[in-house]
C-alpha cells in the first residue's frame, strides 16, 4: 500500500507576493532596530569604561608663557602623583592633544593656531575612591590655573545618549509589531473571504474552529518566517558589511564603538523573524476565531 | 432523529421560503424530499445540516433541540451529518483520495487507519483510477461520485444528499443508490431530494413533497 502525505487544506495563495515583501522589509527594519540598540549598549559600555576610572586636569592659559605653564604642569603632576588612589598620571603630549580635537575640527592648520590646553591624565586605582573636592583645591593652589574634569557630567550625558538610542530602537520594534500584526489581520480577513467556501464547507463538516483556525494561522506562519527571515538577514548583511569596511580600514565613526555585531549578537536576529511569525501566528488565529464566530 | 415542529424560514426580509413545516424522521429511515424548483427543498436541506438557523419553530436533531443546544456543540453533531450538495462542493486544490478523506481528517483520524477505506470507497464509485486526479480535470458525474463517496466515508448517522443523480448516467444513479440503501441497511437514515421520478419510482421509500414553501403530501413507506 503506497504511503500517502495528505494536500494542505488552504490552497496556496496567489498575489501573496506584496504581503511577503511588506513583511520582508519589516523584518528588515526591525533587525535594524535591533542592531541599534545593540550598538547603543555596547557604546554606553565602552564609554563608560573609557571615561570612569579616570580623571584629567587641563591647564589653559595662553596670556601666560610657556615656561609659566610648564611649571603649573610640573606642579599638578606632582600632586596627582602624591594623591591617594590615583594609579598613575602622565602628561599628554601636544601632538596627542591635537590628534584628540581632529575628528570633531578636522585635520586642518587652523588647529595649530587655536589655544589648546595642556592635559594631564590620571588613573584611578580599580577600586579606589578619591577624594575630588580635597584633590581639585589642592590643585588650584599648586597650579592656580588648572581645571579638574572626572568626566562624571560627560559620561552621564552619553550615557542617556544611548539609553535615549536603545529606547527608540525599542519604540521602533514595538511599532513595527503593531504594523506586523495589523498587515496580518488585514491579509487574513483577505484569505479568509477568498477562502470563504473551504472555510464554510469545513465549517458544516464538523471541523472545529481551531482546526479551520490552524490551517489559516500555520499559512502566515510560515509566510511570515520566511518573509522576516529574508529581511533579518539582509540587515545582518548590512551590519557585518559595514563591520568588514571598518575592518579593512576603509572608514570608521568617531567616538562609536566597532559597528561589526558579535556573531552571538547576529545569534539574536534570528529572533526577529520569529518573533514576527508568532504575531502573525497570533493575529491570524484571532482573525479567523472572530470570523467563525459570525457565522451559524 | 429528526424533527421539525412548524419551521418556518425567510432569508432577510424576504418571503417566507418555508411555512409551518413539520415532519419526523425516525432512525434509519430512508425517505425521497420532492418538488419543484424553488419550493424550498435545499433550504430544507440547508436547516437539517445545521447550515442556517430556522426563523421559527423547532427543529430537533438527534435528541437535541437546536435553540436550547450549544454552539460549541454543533460540531459534534454536523460530523454525524453526511452531505452531498448540489453544487458538489469540493476542494479544488486537493486530490479526489484527499476530498473522501476531509471529514476522517478534520476529526483527527489518522491517514495510515483510513487510507484502505477510502480508497475501496471511491472504487465502489467507479473512481478508484481516478484516485489521485483534481476535481477540476474529473467530469460532472465523476465529481458528483467523489461528493458522495465524501459524504458517507464517514458512515453518518444521518445523510441529506441533493439531487445526488443528476448528474450520471440511470445505471451509475442506481448503482449511488444502491450504495444508499446499504448504508440505510447499516442504520445510516437517508434523505434525498430529487427530481428523478424514476428513482423514486424504482424505491418503495417514502416521499415527502414540498409546494410552496410547505410539506402538503406524504407518501408513507410500502411495506
Amino acid at each position: 500500500m503506497s504511503e500517502r502525505k495528505p494536500g494542505g487544506i488552504m490552497p496556496r495563495e496567489k498575489g501573496a507576493a506584496p504581503l511577503d515583501v511588506v513583511i520582508g522589509v519589516m523584518g528588515f527594519l526591525a533587525a535594524l532596530a535591533l542592531g541599534a540598540s545593540l550598538l547603543a549598549d555596547r557604546a554606553s559600555e565602552s564609554w563608560r569604561l573609557g571615561l570612569a576610572d579616570r580623571v584629567t586636569v587641563q591647564i589653559l592659559a595662553p596670556e601666560k608663557s610657556t615656561a609659566t605653564i610648564n611649571t603649573e604642569i610640573g606642579a599638578a603632576l606632582k600632586v596627582l602623583r602624591e594623591t591617594p588612589g590615583l594609579a598613575r598620571a602622565s602628561i599628554v603630549s601636544e601632538q596627542d592633544t591635537v590628534n584628540l580635537v581632529k575628528p570633531w575640527l578636522g585635520n586642518d592648520s587652523l588647529i595649530a593656531e587655536l589655544p589648546l590646553p595642556r592635559l594631564i591624565e590620571g588613573t584611578i586605582t580599580p577600586g579606589a575612591r578619591v577624594d575630588l573636592q580635597s584633590l581639585r583645591s589642592r590643585l588650584k593652589q599648586a597650579a592656580p590655573d588648572s581645571l579638574l574634569d572626572d568626566h562624571t557630567r560627560w559620561i552621564g550625558r552619553l550615557r542617556s545618549f544611548a539609553r535615549g538610542i536603545k529606547w527608540s530602537a525599542y519604540g521602533i520594534l514595538l511599532l513595527i509589531a503593531i504594523a506586523t500584526a495589523a498587515t496580518v489581520a488585514f491579509a487574513t480577513r483577505a484569505g479568509l473571504e477568498a477562502q470563504r467556501a473551504i472555510v464554510e464547507l469545513l465549517h458544516q463538516m464538523g471541523a472545529q474552529s481551531g482546526f479551520i483556525a490552524r490551517a489559516f494561522e500555520w499559512h502566515y506562519f510560515i509566510a511570515t518566517m520566511a518573509a522576516a527571515a529574508a529581511g533579518s538577514a539582509l540587515a545582518a548583511g548590512a551590519f557585518v558589511t559595514a563591520g568588514g569596511i571598518e575592518f579593512a580600514g576603509l572608514g570608521t565613526v568617531p567616538f562609536l564603538p566597532p559597528l561589526a555585531l558579535k556573531p552571538t549578537e547576529l545569534c539574536l536576529f534570528a529572533g526577529v523573524p520569529l518573533g514576527a511569525s508568532l504575531i502573525a501566528l497570533g493575529t491570524a488565529r484571532i482573525s479567523v476565531l472572530g470570523a467563525l464566530r459570525r457565522i451559524y | 432523529m429528526v424533527r421539525f415542529e412548524n419551521v418556518g424560514m425567510r432569508y432577510g426580509t424576504g418571503p417566507e421560503v418555508l411555512r409551518d413545516v413539520t415532519f419526523i424522521l425516525e432512525a434509519g429511515s430512508f425517505t425521497f424530499l420532492t418538488g419543484p424548483s424553488g419550493a424550498g427543498k435545499s433550504t430544507l436541506l440547508k436547516l437539517m445540516f445545521l447550515g442556517e438557523a430556522p426563523s421559527r419553530g423547532l427543529i430537533t436533531l438527534f435528541s437535541r433541540d437546536l435553540a436550547t443546544t450549544k454552539r460549541r456543540d454543533f460540531p459534534e453533531l454536523r460530523r454525524r451529518i453526511g452531505v452531498v450538495f448540489q453544487d458538489f462542493r469540493l476542494l479544488d486544490h486537493l486530490s479526489a483520495f484527499d476530498n473522501v478523506a476531509l471529514p476522517l481528517r478534520i476529526t483527527g483520524r489518522n491517514p495510515k487507519a483510513y487510507h484502505q477505506d477510502v480508497e475501496e470507497l471511491l472504487s465502489w464509485v467507479g473512481l478508484g483510477n481516478r484516485l489521485d486526479a483534481k476535481p477540476p480535470t474529473l467530469s460532472g458525474g465523476e465529481q458528483q461520485r467523489v461528493a458522495i463517496a465524501r459524504a458517507v466515508v464517514a458512515r453518518p448517522d444521518l445523510l441529506l444528499a441533493d439531487e445526488p443523480t443528476g448528474n450520471v448516467d440511470p445505471d451509475m444513479g442506481q448503482r449511488l443508490i444502491r450504495l444508499f440503501e446499504e448504508l440505510n441497511k447499516l442504520g445510516t437514515t437517508v434523505l434525498i431530494a430529487t427530481h428523478d421520478r424514476a428513482l423514486i419510482a424504482s424505491s418503495q421509500a417514502r416521499e415527502m413533497r414540498l409546494v410552496d414553501g410547505r410539506l402538503v403530501e406524504l407518501r408513507m413507506p410500502r411495506l
